[in-house]
């Protein structure tokens, strides 16, 4: 009996419970951890457009350097086998 | 920005006490609940664009502290044991559980059996535990309960009814350290 009593009492403990609220500057934690997001995604953005950037200019860089190569190395080679029919 | 400032102001003011709330009877740490408080308003911030409306709000909301809760209780463990090495036993996990949590919120004459209540909670599934808190201590109805967990009422209803049984039996078995101390 009182057992039972005493497990009722515990499990009845937490009627007229009241709900708290919580710290005033959680908030501004909040915001400023949102800011601090923003930012570091911003800084993300301009880190990959500056990659992209760099990668595309050397890619046009190298095309417009192949282009203005001469043929003459590989048309040297090929006089040299042809001439003497042998690689050595 | 996912979500205007206005906005997410009056989301803080309607939600902040109840996702509070939530992590504090869960995690039972006025300091871990902040941080689920901090986490679960990041998450909004960053998806609330996404809410399907499949749900209220105010469920989505629960079924995201919840879900942020138990991922914390999962993190620390597995942090308690990575330290301690190797999986515990129940007996040693109980240990590892056991809470001297004063709720703000108890009134000043069931201090003293909520902590009580509140070290044995820890002790149940987390199923039980949640469908036992959101109806004991938050208050909330079993179809309620049934929308946060994605369950039927029927299967909120034996939660709930378990949770009690086993409760009722740990705490028999308390009964006899509380009257050695009295």
């Amino acid at each position: 009996m009182e057992a039972n009593n005493w497990i009722n009492d515990v499990l009845n403990s937490s009627n007229g419970i009241t709900k708290v609220v919580p710290d005033a500057l959680l908030f501004s934690k909040i915001q400023n951890r949102i800011s601090i997001q923003n930012t570091v995604s911003s800084q993300w953005i301009w880190i990959a457009a500056a990659s992209f950037t760099i990668l595309v200019s050397l890619n046009v860089k190298i095309l417009l350097s192949n282009n203005t190569k001469t043929v003459a190395p590989t048309e040297t080679i090929v006089s040299s086998v042809s001439n003497s029919n042998q690689l050595y | 920005m996912a979500t205007n400032k206005s906005d997410f102001t009056t989301l803080y003011n309607e939600y902040s006490v109840l996702v509070y709330n939530v992590a504090l009877n869960y995690l039972q740490s006025v300091e871990d609940a902040e941080e689920i408080t901090q986490d679960v308003f990041l998450q909004l911030h960053k998806s609330l664009h996404k809410f399907q409306k499949k749900s209220t709000l105010k469920t989505w909301i629960y079924r995201i502290t919840i879900n942020k809760c138990l991922d914390f209780i999962k993190h620390k463990n597995s942090q308690k044991r990575f330290f301690i090495f190797g999986k515990k036993n129940q007996n040693e996990l109980e240990l590892l559980n056991i809470s001297n949590f004063e709720h703000p919120g108890i009134l000043l004459e069931n201090k003293e059996k909520a902590i009580v209540l509140f070290g044995i909670i820890n002790e149940l599934g987390e199923n039980q535990k949640t469908a036992f808190l959101l109806s004991k201590v938050d208050g909330l109805s079993n179809p309620e309960i049934a929308k946060i967990m994605k369950l039927s009422v029927s299967s909120v209803e034996s939660l709930i009814f378990r949770a009690k049984t086993i409760l009722k039996e740990k705490l028999s078995n308390k009964f006899e350290e509380y009257r050695k101390k009295k």
